[in-house]
């Protein structure tokens, strides 16, 4: 694995410029929202890009101040959970002096571009909350479902008309369960969505997908397994729920600006070239700089070929 | 200043800076409380200037993490350097050139960068040069005094003066110099350390005295000078003939539904009492009508590799150089004088070095011979 290959080939003020950029896109990585794993790995790219750049003396690493309480929990982690190689090389880095404790991440210098090109951060890399699922889990279900039903005996069997529910029973919504089960399955697949619609790739880091994808089953089939008594206004409640459902995936989801790209308006050099035509050589003497030093030459010389100059395309 | 950790809850800490819009300008905050707040978080070591020991910081290691020496050294070795490097000890690699059949996409642009580079023939750039040599006398430097030296601790602000609004070139765009100054500076400091052509120019018509004219240079005669951030001007009262320039502009605000501005003195003010956003443009006004965009594009803590020199502070880091125009006589020495209406002139206006606009309008004893009409020229590279 050649690392340290990616700063070769700078010359002079490029590697000063380069390991810049470099070390601001990587800082990118050591933050939040993304996963634990991805920022142990976000650390490991800073510490090895600063320590292989060939600028001298070395470009620092960036810290913000609005990120040091992010740095903090990150080193308490750690420390709990016994990643000493990834406490070593923060320590190190700070002993080393290898931060510039700052107040923004980047130099800013009021640039407004109209076409803000971001790369969209890696959804695999994301740390995606959990906590609905958590929360609301198959046990969780069984217990509410379990105690609704008891609590719809204990109604029935108080009071004494045994045919039509007293109208006091209605102060527990009926269909609480079902509800609960699909807005947390309509959150989930939300997610899903959201991330993209590669599931069935296996990434390294796809763990906590794959637990949630298992959660997801058993929810559905332990679910799908009870018979439910509400299950005759499921489909009322249900049928107001696909209303829901689609406009929650509209709105939920962050709306992404497709960047629309304006079209800029020509130069007016572009559009005095498109619509000025004047033929030949007074055409050549209009373009051409005036030399003002063939006012004072003695003989008139003529002039050599402009140098053309290739422009590079990258 | 009593210490006040940033809470989760509803109150958030307005020293820490934050995207006002992202990646263009942040909040305002105060920066003296700002390096309150980074101090306080930090140990004094992680901002010194000197190098700790590199066995002190094992001991400490693995102490506090309760490691025995064998799991120590063992961290050590995974962690080492010596596992990223990617040649043989005794063959260090030619880091100017590419290495040959890359496979990373930077490296297969930056070869073709390269070979384009090689076939045109074009020798050093002089901007480069420059900068390198700027480089050169600032980077790393330690102060011979000792009470010459930069605190620890203290703020460093990458400032970026703008060329004036009547540059018709690079408006906004490209800085014409960039300072670095610390917090314990004043505002009268960095005004001091801007140089704008435009206080160099002699107004009026010098035909019949060209010696007097140095006499008259518009920095000596109109030495007001105003800064505006935030909502406060502030202004430079340190010499009799200055007025205060801002209070046009307060008055005329006052009249319209504008937010009521304040005043202050530019000598008084340092940067650490200051209130403002980092990336946003400020203005600095002189000479009247001469008006620079300010932008801070950076507040951090001094670190050892920067420039400790308290001597050396205002700080360019970065000045861009114009072409300057040359006379039209010798075309070597660059155009001091101006004249219109001249029978000698090939060209009308005419622009003529000191030398030889005097051989040409001017006799033995400095008499002035035929009809025109002279003019001080100060070009606007005159800084480079």
């Amino acid at each position: 694995m050649k690392f340290s290959h990616i700063f070769y080939g700078t010359l002079n003020r490029e590697k000063r410029a380069f390991s810049r950029l470099i070390l601001d896109t990587a800082y990118s990585f050591f933050l939040p929202p993304f996963s634990f794993q991805i920022r142990v790995g976000g650390l490991y790219l800073l510490y090895c890009l600063y320590q292989c750049q060939t600028a001298s003396p070395p470009e620092q690493i960036r810290l913000a101040l609005k990120d040091w309480l992010d740095l903090s929990k990150f080193e308490k982690d750690a420390v709990d959970a016994q990643h000493l190689d990834a406490v070593y090389i923060l320590r190190q880095l700070m002993f080393q002096k290898a931060f510039n404790f700052t107040a923004m991440p980047t130099v800013l210098v009021y640039k407004k571009k109209r076409k803000v090109e971001k790369s969209a951060p890696c959804e695999e890399f994301m740390e995606r909350a959990t906590r609905p699922q958590e929360l609301i889990n198959i046990e969780l279900l069984e217990e509410l479902s379990n105690i609704h039903e008891l609590y719809g005996n204990l109604k029935s069997s108080v009071s004494l008309t045994s045919e039509q529910a007293d109208p006091s029973f209605n102060l527990v919504r009926k269909d609480l369960i079902p509800q609960l089960r699909s807005t947390v399955m309509d959150f989930y697949k939300w997610q899903q969505r959201k991330d993209g619609t590669d599931e069935d790739e296996d990434s390294d880091e796809g763990t906590s997908s794959k637990q949630e994808c298992s959660k997801r089953a058993e929810l559905i089939a332990s679910i799908k397994s009870k018979a439910f008594g509400e299950a005759a206004e499921a489909p009322k409640s249900r049928r107001h729920r696909q209303v829901e459902v689609n406009q929650t995936n509209y709105e939920a989801g962050p709306s992404h600006s497709s960047g629309y790209s304006r079209r800029n308006k020509p130069s007016l050099k572009t559009r005095t070239n498109e619509n000025l035509y004047i033929s030949g050589d007074l055409w050549k003497e209009v373009t051409t700089a005036t030399h003002i030093s063939r006012l004072t030459t003695l003989d008139f010389v003529r002039k050599e070929k402009p140098k053309e100059y290739k422009k590079f395309k990258w | 200043m009593a210490a006040s950790k940033p809470s989760t809850s509803t109150d958030p800490n307005t020293n820490i800076p934050d995207y006002e819009y992202t990646d263009v300008n942040s909040n305002i905050f105060h920066i003296g409380s700002f390096r309150e707040e980074w101090l306080n978080r930090l140990k004094p070591s992680n901002y010194s200037y000197e190098q700790e020991h590199e066995d002190t910081f094992d001991a400490n290691f693995a102490q506090e993490m309760g490691i025995g020496a064998d799991t120590m050294a063992d961290l050590k070795s995974v962690c080492s350097l010596d596992s990223l490097r990617c040649h043989p000890v005794d063959q260090p690699p030619d880091t100017d050139f590419v290495p040959p059949d890359p496979t990373l996409r930077t490296l297969i642009q930056r070869k073709k960068k390269q070979d384009h580079r090689a076939s045109l023939k074009i020798c050093k750039n002089r901007h480069d040069l420059y900068a390198d040599e700027l480089e050169r006398l600032t980077v790393g430097r330690k102060p011979e005094e000792e009470a010459d030296m930069v605190p620890e601790g203290e703020v460093v602000l990458t400032i970026n003066v703008y060329y004036p609004a009547t540059f018709e070139k690079f408006t906004y765009v490209r800085p014409h110099v960039t300072l670095l100054m610390t917090g314990s500076h004043s505002l009268a400091e960095l005004r001091d350390a801007i140089c704008c052509v435009s206080d160099l120019q002699v107004c009026g018509e010098f035909s019949n005295t060209p010696d007097m004219a140095p006499d008259f240079i518009s920095k000596d005669h109109y030495k007001s000078a105003f800064f505006y951030f935030e909502g406060v001007f502030y202004n430079d009262m340190r010499y009799p003939e200055c007025q205060d320039i801002s209070i046009t502009t307060i008055e005329w605000a006052k009249t319209r539904n504008f937010p009521a501005y304040s005043q202050a003195k530019m000598e008084d003010t340092r940067f650490v009492d200051l209130k403002l956003k980092v990336g946003f443009p400020y203005l600095y006004c002189h000479q009247g009508d001469c008006e620079h965009l300010v932008i801070i594009t950076d507040i951090r803590l001094t670190h050892e590799n920067d420039c400790l020199d308290k001597k050396l502070y205002p700080l360019l880091t970065h000045k861009h150089r114009v072409t300057t125009q040359k006379c039209a006589v010798c075309h070597v020495y660059i155009g001091r004088w101006f004249t219109t209406d001249d029978q000698f002139a090939p060209s009308d206006p005419c622009l003529f070095c000191d030398k030889c606009f005097r051989m040409l309008h001017y006799d033995a004893e400095g008499n002035k011979l035929g009809e025109f009409l002279a003019y001080p020229y100060v070009d606007r590279g005159a800084f480079n």
